[in-house]
């Protein structure tokens, strides 16, 4: 496959340890949290740097289930290491009926450390989701079913894949020409899949992948396969299924795809991102506290 | 009028296709199951294709154009019933209180179909766009493969029932709508959106989580 050059964004992935990167980069560590206030059941490794973007992954996770609380426990527990200041929600954020106190079971009191310690939740909508959510303020989406946003270098870019209407299109290929040093866009329906139930999402892509090539998108995060998957580069760009955490399809991944570089369908999972400089780093930990992917990205510059 | 290029581009092309098969089928008629209508029958719809309106002055009109008018007239009667529901109930702005949420797409929804009580299956889908509606819509099935036309249904349990001027099912998903199929039907404004429910096509009122018209039979048959 030829790679456009401003694409070349090499992907090295659980060879390389992060101290190792850290000690390559030159970067000093943050302090790490106390891990032993915690318990030591949990294998999350620190941020690299201390001024870094630094976030938490969730995908089709409101079902208020013991599932659900259990991964969460565990994203707290990571949160003492791996001090991660907003998180990204890939959608289907309540599955069922979304009573007020629906709210409250699916999402508040599972996640109620993390909004103790003001960290922001920016949601997209998956299919089970009510659009009226975007009202939610905790859901971070100002009203808007789509919509954007910054932290330092990084543009998100927060699709509604449910209703990839004109306006989306429209916007979204204006809003793709930023200048940012990094873009990455998430939302619910992943593009490239290996699920056995969904698979990839050909008529989205269909619309959204010639505007993410034309514009230097650097990684995509989806859900709506209950399962995470790492995809091998396409076109240039990184893509990840984040859509394990709370539900799951246990075994849904097809045997020896040829897309998957990683794959994990055994058990409830979310991802701990750092963007730091040119380096996205990446760990992904299941519902008992392994980290079961890492590894790195690294954008070239002036890409 | 610019939003609406794409679908009277569209609609143009259709246009052009039923004229150009006029010779060897009945007028552009089209059956429910997007075939030709056999001769010796009525089909349901007005047919594609059919002799141009004509005025009350005795002036020829471009069917599609006028057929694509009325739906958007009708569109925009909504969304100003939709806007004289919204002046009716509280507000709504960003909250970090559900309540208020459900609260106001309840009372919205409930506004609304007080203000169009009595609504009736086609008074949005014109009854001259119906059969455009199913072309369309049957044109783009048949170009997706049968794992894509059976995904396209997947979410929703089969035997849901829905109807005018009623609330969508609250407990059941929105199936995602093809963004190639929803690039070849008419904008909708912000306050309405395509579903496809089984075989149905719907219009949504999104903030008040309301169904405000069906068009049945629209989506082929797919075998389980």
């Amino acid at each position: 496959m030829k790679t456009p050059p401003v694409r070349n964004i090499a992907l090295i992935c659980g060879v390389l340890a992060l101290a190792t990167a850290q000690a390559v980069l030159g970067q000093q560590p943050a302090p790490k949290a106390p891990a032993a206030a915690i318990g030591a059941a949990i294998d999350v490794e620190p941020p690299v740097a201390g001024d870094s973007v630094k976030f938490l992954v969730i995908g089709d996770s409101g079902t208020g289930d013991r599932a659900q609380t259990e991964t969460a426990a565990q994203m707290w527990k990571a949160h003492a290491i791996f001090p991660y200041e907003f998180a990204i929600m890939l959608g289907d954020n309540m599955y069922g009926s979304e009573r007020p106190q629906d709210y409250v079971a699916k999402f508040e009191r599972p996640y109620k450390p993390l909004l103790d310690a003001n960290i922001a939740f920016y949601a997209a909508l998956g299919n089970h989701d009510d659009p009226n959510q975007r009202f939610y303020k905790n859901f971070g989406m100002g009203g808007r079913r789509f919509y954007s946003y910054q932290k330092k270098d990084v543009r998100f870019y927060v699709l509604d894949s449910n209703y990839m209407n004109q306006d989306q299109q429209q916007w979204l290929d204006k809003e793709l020409q930023s200048n940012a040093k990094w873009k990455i866009a998430y939302f619910h329906h992943p593009i490239y899949s290996s699920g056995g139930r969904h698979g990839s999402e050909v008529d989205l892509r269909s619309i959204v992948e010639p505007m993410f090539i034309k514009h230097n998108l650097h990684v995509v995060f989806a859900g709506h396969e209950h399962f995470y998957e790492r995809l091998k580069p396409q076109k240039g760009i990184n893509y990840f299924t984040a859509g394990g955490s709370a539900k799951l399809r246990a075994g849904d991944i097809i045997d020896k795809s040829a897309l998957t570089a990683k794959g994990f369908d055994t058990e409830q999972s979310f991802m701990l991102v750092e963007i730091d400089g040119d380096v996205m780093r990446f760990q992904v930990i299941s519902r008992r506290g392994k980290r079961v992917d890492s590894g790195e990205i690294r954008r070239i510059p002036n890409s | 009028m610019t939003r609406l290029l794409p679908a009277l581009i569209a609609l143009s092309t259709v246009f052009t296709l039923a004229c150009n098969r006029a010779d060897s089928a009945p007028r552009g008629a089209v059956g429910a199951d997007g075939q030709p209508a056999p001769a010796d029958k009525t089909p349901i719809n007005p047919p594609i294709g059919a002799t141009p309106g004509v005025t009350s002055d005795g002036q020829a009109v471009n069917a599609q154009g006028s057929a694509t008018l009325e739906f958007r007239k009708r569109v925009d009667a909504y969304v100003k019933i939709h806007n004289d529901a919204e002046d009716k109930v509280p507000n709504l702005k960003r909250t970090d209180d559900p309540k208020e949420i459900a609260d106001r797409e309840a009372a919205l929804g409930r506004m609304i179909m007080t203000l169009r009580a009595g609504a009736q299956p086609g008074d949005i889908f014109a009854p001259e766009y119906q059969p455009y509606f199913v072309k369309i819509v049957q044109d783009d099935f048949k170009l997706r493969s049968a794992a894509d036309r059976k995904a396209l249904v997947a979410e929703l349990p089969k035997t849901v029932k829905i109807d005018i001027n009623t609330v969508y099912p609250t407990t059941l998903p929105l199936e995602t709508f093809p963004p190639a199929l929803l690039r070849k039907l008419p904008d909708l404004p912000p306050e309405l959106e395509y579903r496809i429910v089984g075989r149905s096509l719907l219009l949504r009122d999104v903030k008040a989580n309301l169904i405000v018209d069906i068009l049945r039979d629209v989506v082929p048959t797919i075998p389980s």
